[in-house]
């Protein structure tokens, strides 16, 4: 198990390393230039070479990759092109409301499909079953943005409940913390709970009719027992896997919830620095995410052996 | 149930209310036009570090409502008989957030740094021979010749020259400096500071305003709140919601979509602040065809009509908007409209038949529509509109500003990666004299995107900035209207208002050249 640990965290140094070459080739091809941003419609074509220049982005691609890749090695993301300060200090100021998003809407979104899922097995072909089926295919065909107006237009003007807009850190209080998370976990949590429930759906009702499932039937066991107890700890593999999977749903989403509920995440940071061509706030960001997703799916993978003792590593 | 009412239940685990209330009261919130990215305002021409910086710093004079320069920082001003010496004395009680006097070394450090990136003082700088330092209260500039526009250019709002202390001053103009240090009303709270999320100013209580009455940006600059909030939204609706809801005091730009909404609230007040316009502005690209050909792009300015592209950013209230058919800001002295009847045939039928006079062989037209930007999205599509039913061969490319901004750059052929025809907006005062007009120059590779070339506009523009009196000053001034709508290096499509949005409880809220905060309070 430890030696299967220490491979899969010693895989993703390479996997990180092709992260960076390949985010850093892709920003150097794109277009745009910060320069150009920064000197504004009155300076001069000369004035914007000379804040290229400072900037170091007259550099050869080799040059400025080299000394970017050697500040990551030494832990430096390197110093935002617009506001001066460090990488590392933005993402830290914008790391725990994405954080706090993600959690809420994972907690929500797991509460809430699983069970779902698991219904629509019990009760498939019934009315129950359809709606919940109807409602899974209305959380994908909605987007986020929409779901999140609806619901500031109900909570927040109409009703008065819930604030519009903001965030409150969580050493404020619980309260008012989660007084800010709420809307914007239902809205994002839309997507991930239509996915979850399906794939639970879907792997109860394979599990349902595996020869155990008739035994324990048999044996005189109660619905209760064989749902929760027999068929979803079976069934738990694959949805573990897509809930690791749906992380990535989730940090594209939290972008667009981020701007809506106007939350100073790391979502809005990765959109404000790709608009104006940040390029050391991008790279930094989008390493950080992909850390992210490699560690989940290394959770996910370990926790196998939780659901089904007969994995091991 | 209201949320309030819920939230009360949790009130023994939160602060106060009754302190929370009260430090509302003393906390402007304001929802600015753009996220505060960058603190210096001689690196950054960006409107939001400037209107920042008008908080950090003061100005040795500033202009007033009228237009008028007036001393601001400085008690006042000397002109020698020649003309050839201006001498600056200081007032005695001015102080920086550090707490360390303001010097005539720190304002002469300044101005050195300003004048190097701002277009207008470089106009100026060849007539320059030095500004140096006389004692702590005085400096003075030495001139070469009389330059009567040295004031013009020492309290322009465009690019302001604003005052910091000699040791940050003294960094290279095109780096960015990293401590806001400044002597204005406002000191800006670095460790607040959330890029794209907060930006937070506090009284300067060692600020003594001038005695005079606010007036644009002259007059007493009094800091009438303790602290000032910017809070970064960046969706208009959101922005929108969080007005109505009391959540925020203030809103710079509302979407003008949006307006209807909050003027039917009775919390808010929905007003002009700035004191000028905006104006759009269609590019044309003079290097290639088909706009390499002046009577082409005359052609396409006779199916303008600037009332189909206001419409189309700022709706269908004509209170909202101003047709100004001229390249000077309109309201201004040099304002003129002569040789402009061609943008007043507005007419499709005689554009077609005036681009088949002139040659158009079908050549591809590529026009770039920044979807991250509506107001000149909307001008932008309205241009494309028009090229389309002139029956050019048009190429619309959606792309984001940082990447128009990039291509609008190249002065390669469209199907190198090159352009046709781009868009963007100014301010009045920008387009007000010729000296700091971007658009009206025309001095080839070095003018701004779509490298226009005339001889005779040059000429022009030199011979103005030279011109002794308003009458000159005027005349040259149509002289350069005339020739601009010959040469037609770009379609001016009007103005728009950009009213600002806040709460009734907010006062003093004045009309000035920027938006700015000092006089307002909350009650």
């Amino acid at each position: 198990m430890w030696s299967y640990i220490i491979r899969r965290v010693l895989a993703t140094i390479p996997v990180m390393a092709l992260v960076a070459l390949f985010v850093f080739s892709l920003l150097y091809l794109a277009p745009g230039d910060p320069a150009a941003v920064i000197a504004g419609d009155q300076a001069s074509p000369a004035d914007v070479e000379r804040i290229r220049a400072s900037l170091g982005l007259d550099r050869p691609y080799l040059v400025r990759f080299g000394a970017w890749a050697w500040d990551i090695l030494r832990g430096d993301l390197g110093t935002s092109i617009f506001t001066n300060l460090p990488v590392r200090t933005m993402i830290a100021q914008r790391i725990e409301p994405t954080l706090s998003l993600m959690l809420v809407t994972l907690i929500l979104a797991v509460s809430i499909a699983v069970p779902m899922g698991v219904i629509a097995a019990w009760k498939q072909g019934t009315w129950i079953d359809r709606a919940v089926m109807g409602f899974a295919v209305l959380g994908f065909s909605v987007p986020v943005f929409v779901v999140g107006y609806v619901l500031a237009y109900i909570f927040a003007l109409e009703l008065d409940w819930l604030p519009v807009q903001g965030y409150t850190p969580f050493a404020q209080g619980f309260f008012p913390w989660m007084e800010n998370l709420v809307l914007p976990a239902i809205a994002l949590g839309g997507v991930y709970i239509a996915l979850i429930a399906r794939i639970t759906r879907a792997t109860m009702l394979e599990v349902l009719s595996q020869d155990y499932i008739r035994t324990a039937r048999a044996k005189g066991a109660g619905q209760r027992t064989i749902l929760f107890v027999h068929a979803l700890k079976n069934a738990a593999v694959p949805i573990v896997t897509v809930i690791g999977i749906g992380v990535a749903l989730l940090i594209g989403g939290a972008v667009v919830t981020e701007s809506v509920f106007a939350i100073p995440g790391l979502g809005r940071l990765t959109v404000d620095a790709i608009l104006r061509r940040d390029y050391p706030v991008i790279q930094g960001v989008i390493l950080l995410f992909s850390f992210v997703y490699v560690l989940v799916n290394l959770v996910i993978d370990l926790s196998y052996t939780f659901f089904d003792p007969r994995i091991r590593y | 149930m209201k949320r309030r009412d819920v939230m009360l239940g949790g009130a023994a685990v939160i602060a106060a209310p009754a302190v929370a209330q009260g430090q509302a009261a003393r906390t402007l919130r304001v929802i600015p036009q753009a996220n505060l990215t960058s603190l210096d305002p001689v690196w950054t021409t960006a409107v939001v570090t400037r209107n920042n910086a008008f908080m950090i710093y003061d100005q040795i004079c500033a202009q007033d409502a009228a237009g008028e320069i007036k001393p601001q920082m400085a008690e006042g001003w000397v002109v020698a008989d020649d003309r050839l010496t201006w001498t600056f004395t200081l007032r005695p009680d001015l102080v920086f957030h550090d707490g360390t006097k303001v010097t005539s070394k720190d304002v002469v450090a300044s101005i050195k740094r300003w004048a190097r990136r701002d277009p207008f003082m470089q106009v100026l700088s060849v007539s320059v021979a030095d500004v140096e330092a006389m004692d702590d209260r005085r400096f003075r500039f030495r001139l070469h010749k009389p330059v009567p526009l040295l004031i013009q250019a020492l309290g322009q709002t465009q690019f302001p020259c604003f005052i910091m202390p000699e040791r940050i001053a003294t960094t290279d103009a095109f780096t960015q400096i990293r401590e806001a240090v400044g002597s204005g009303p406002f000191r800006f709270v670095q460790n607040e500071w959330n890029p794209g999320q907060r930006a937070v100013w506090a009284k300067h209580d060692g600020y003594v305003p001038r005695q005079e009455p606010v007036d644009g940006l002259a007059g007493g600059r009094a800091p009438r709140i303790d602290r000032i909030e910017w809070t970064i939204i960046s969706d208009p609706a959101t922005s929108a919601s969080a007005m109505t809801q009391g959540e925020q005091d203030y809103w710079e730009y509302p979407l003008h979509d949006l307006l209807p909404i909050m003027r039917r609230s009775r919390e808010l007040v929905v007003d002009q602040r700035l004191l000028e316009g905006t104006y759009g502005v269609a590019r044309f690209n003079t290097l290639h065809p088909p706009f390499n050909n002046p009577a082409i792009r005359r052609a396409v300015a006779m199916a303008v009509d600037q009332r189909d592209y206001l419409t189309a950013v700022a709706g269908t209230d004509t209170r909202g908007w101003g047709v100004c058919e001229g390249v000077f800001t309109c309201g201004t002295p040099l304002a003129n409209e002569a040789g402009s009847e061609i943008l007043k045939i507005r007419s499709i039928e005689r554009a077609r038949a005036a681009l088949r006079e002139a040659g158009y062989n079908n050549e591809k037209v590529v026009l770039i529509t920044p979807s991250d930007y509506p107001q000149i999205n909307a001008l932008s599509l309205v241009t494309a509109d028009i090229l389309q039913r002139l029956g050019m061969n048009l190429e619309v490319i959606s792309a984001d500003w940082g990447t128009l901004i990039q291509r609008r750059s190249s002065k390669e052929p469209v199907d190198r990666g090159g352009w046709s025809v781009i868009h963007t907006t100014a301010s009045g005062q920008s387009m007000s004299m010729p000296v700091f007009h971007l658009f009206l120059r025309a001095n080839g590779p070095d003018a701004w995107f779509g490298w226009p070339e005339d001889a005779e506009i040059e000429r022009l523009r030199a011979e103005w900035v030279d011109a002794g009196n308003p009458a000159e000053s005027r005349r040259i001034a149509e002289q350069l209207n005339r020739r601009a709508m010959e040469v037609m290096s770009y379609l001016p499509l009007g103005y728009y208002w950009q009213p600002s949005v806040w709460r009734r409880n907010v006062q003093g809220v004045f009309r000035a050249p920027a938006t700015v905060f000092w006089n307002i309070s909350k009650s």
